[in-house]
């Protein structure tokens, strides 16, 4: 992985030392709290309900053992022996206090993390693919790419403050694995007749109170060029974006508005301004690229004997198998999904405990490499198969070795009503009872793929409108209301979900969705999933039984 | 009936307003049934930006006998996160916390909206 140099960690620790001096002004009373919010805020310190929330960035997703160790640390110390997963590959702390915020940061600089361009209208952590450098799908390593735009975005004085945040998905395989589509740019690396690499370039995703499933503004951008043609886009949306409203400020509006033809014209139009001084120069990209090549693979046979012994005395480790377990580019190995969706469990949760053995097993089995995915869950992406029964067995015994992953109870939820200050509604119990109405593996495995995702409100961090089913919490005079949406899809085929009907009582959800389930295995045909099935039947057979049985 | 509550700054808990003081327990927090009263250490605990964040009165409802806040969001924060009962104050337990627990009103935290409405 990347790692940070002379420069990279003077900047980390300078910034540490800048916070810790406005902290101290701002409980002094020098600063006030309209003055200091900004300041928080900037290094991802928000204030929930019952304490302040803390987000670190993990770059697209990507840390090592030891970082992963002090957020173990850090949540052991300061916060509850535990910390949060999230949609945006991220990591949250939800009992931080103000003047331990400092030393935290300090904690996290010496690891080469820290919380910057976690909030406020800058460009956000890219999203990346979690199995990136591990899959066979993929026609480059897209982590290059996103380190660097990492680089040219940190700070970027032209892009600090724009009208809004701004969030950059960079997928390498033609499987989706990012929510490219619902960002605010897209990037999908593609090979070009010539052999050439480039991106089909997606602007105008978005969720949210008014979701897109971007367009595409260009089919093929040369890979040279990737930099530039990213100023031009934030130009135009710097210059043009909605800054009177909040609401119509994110660059889905915009392009939208302009219609994605005028708007890729003014790109354009903006782009040969710019031209290639723009762009990163190849030195710069090798000196990333040479940082991600290091993974040293052994030659092993395609098949383990000792894993396919082991799976056949042990039916929880093939299912295990079954379910999270997805194919390497390199012959013996395997990505190794870790799933943060314990039946009964807070989605994305992971304890302090969990963090130090999802560390050790990195550092012994995995190449010291884990990744966090946008459906909060965990992946150690360079297991031996050989070794796959131990991992297995070590991640049993530390109560993460669900093998749920991308079944019904692997759900996203967002942190909802129980922590977020924006929030009308609970999402983590509706995801708990959900998972709990499913726990059944035989019966999970039967439904097949199914995702659902939960949002405690309509700024969506829990994707519902993405959701093969979606779930949006409402306020209805201070009661919590559940919208339920069908046919949403954060994959390749995105789609954003349509509204079922008339939002739902707490208590109703859950046997609402074992009726969907139901009315969905009455009605599938072979090898259809969820979605599949949704699609060819409409809305009308769910809708139908869901009111039924709600009247 | 009302009570004033706010965020402490130094570390973001949830705080309510006893004469002149900060309380941690919902339990603890002097109830106002004037509205001038209650307005009136509104307008003290704003001019204490060193000691909270937000301080904004609060609806309060009759459960078990006792007093609690009207609103589910602000029985949240005096109770802690449902999906941890060992969180927040909900783990002191007692009959305050029972109260709270078995409070069934919905409302909007007419408070907090006017606070957002203001900014």
């Amino acid at each position: 992985m990347y790692q940070y140099d002379t420069v990279d960690k003077e900047f980390v620790a300078d910034r540490s030392r800048e916070f810790r001096e406005q902290v101290g002004r701002r409980l002094s009373g020098e600063l006030s709290e309209d003055q200091f919010k900004m300041l928080r805020l900037m290094n991802g310190l928000y204030l929930q309900l019952h304490a302040y929330m803390l987000r670190i960035a993990i770059p697209y997703g990507s840390l090592n053992s030891r970082q992963m160790r002090r957020l173990a640390h850090i949540g052991r110390v300061y916060d509850r022996g535990y910390g949060h997963f999230t949609t945006r590959q991220n990591l949250q702390f939800h009992w931080i206090k103000l003047r331990d915020a400092p030393d935290i940061l300090d904690q996290l600089a010496e690891v080469d993390m820290h919380a910057i361009q976690t909030s406020g209208n800058c460009i956000r952590n890219v999203t990346s693919d979690p199995y990136a450098g591990a899959t066979a799908e993929e026609l480059d390593d897209p982590r290059v790419w996103s380190e660097a735009i990492r680089q040219w975005s940190s700070l970027h004085p032209e892009f600090s403050f724009l009208p809004r945040k701004f969030k950059i998905a960079i997928t390498a395989s033609a499987k989706d694995r990012t929510a490219a589509k619902v960002h605010d740019i897209g990037l999908m690396i593609r090979r070009g007749r010539d052999g050439q690499l480039g991106f089909e370039v997606i602007v105008g995703g978005g969720l949210g109170r008014t979701p897109y499933v971007g367009p595409t503004i260009t089919e093929f951008l040369p890979a040279n060029r990737l930099f530039s043609y990213l100023e031009a886009i934030l130009r135009v949306y710097n210059r043009h974006g909605r800054r009177d409203n909040i609401y119509k400020a994110r660059i889905k509006i915009l392009v939208a508005a302009l219609g994605a033809e005028e708007f890729a014209r003014q790109v354009a139009e903006e782009w040969a301004k710019i031209g290639p001084e723009g762009d990163l120069p190849d030195t710069e990209l090798a000196r990333i690229r040479g940082a991600f090549a290091g993974t040293a693979f052994e030659p092993l046979p395609a098949v383990s004997q000792a894993f396919e012994t082991a799976k056949a005395s042990d039916p929880s480790l093939a299912r295990f198998a079954r379910n999270n377990l997805r194919a390497h580019k390199k012959p013996g190995y395997a990505i190794v999904e870790v799933s943060l969706k314990t039946i009964g469990e807070t989605p994305g949760d992971a304890t302090s405990d969990q963090m130090d053995v999802i560390a050790d097993l990195a550092e012994r089995y995995g190449q010291d490499d884990i990744r966090v995915t946008h459906e909060q869950n965990l992946v150690l992406p360079h297991i031996r198969l050989d070794d796959v029964p131990e991992v297995f067995a070590q991640l049993k015994a530390a109560g993460l070795a669900s093998a749920n992953v991308n079944l019904i109870s692997d759900i996203i939820a967002c942190p909802g009503l129980d922590y977020c200050a924006l929030a009308n509604a609970r999402a983590i119990p509706v995801a708990q009872q959900i998972a709990q109405t499913f726990a059944d593996p035989d019966r999970a495995e039967s439904i097949g793929e199914l995702k659902i995702k939960i949002s405690g409100c309509i700024n969506a961090c829990g994707h519902h409108h993405v959701g093969h089913i979606g779930i949006l919490g409402v306020d209805k005079k201070g009661e919590e209301f559940y919208q339920l949406t069908l046919g949403g899809s954060g994959a390749e085929d995105a789609a954003v979900g349509k509204m079922l009907g008339p939002a739902l009582p707490y208590d109703k959800v859950a046997s609402a969705i074992d009726t969907l389930v139901e009315v969905y295995l009455r009605e599938r045909r072979d090898g259809e999933r969820f979605l599949d099935t949704y699609r060819r039947t409409g809305v009308e057979p769910f809708k139908e039984a869901v009111y039924a049985d709600a009247h | 009936m009302k009570a004033l509550t706010a965020n402490r700054l130094t570390d973001g808990d949830v705080v309510f307003w006893k004469a002149g003081q900060w309380v941690e327990r919902f339990g603890d927090a002097e109830l106002f049934d004037d509205a001038e009263a209650a307005e009136t250490a509104e307008g003290q605990a704003k001019s204490q930006p060193t000691v909270v964040i937000d301080p904004y009165l609060i609806d309060l409802m009759e459960s078990d006998g006792l007093w609690a806040p009207l609103s589910y969001r602000e029985r949240i924060r005096a109770l802690g996160p449902t999906n941890h009962p060992t969180h927040g104050k909900q783990a002191e337990g007692g009959e305050m916390i029972e109260a709270l627990m078995h409070a069934d009103g919905a409302a909007r935290s007419s408070g907090r909206v006017n606070l957002i409405k203001r900014k």
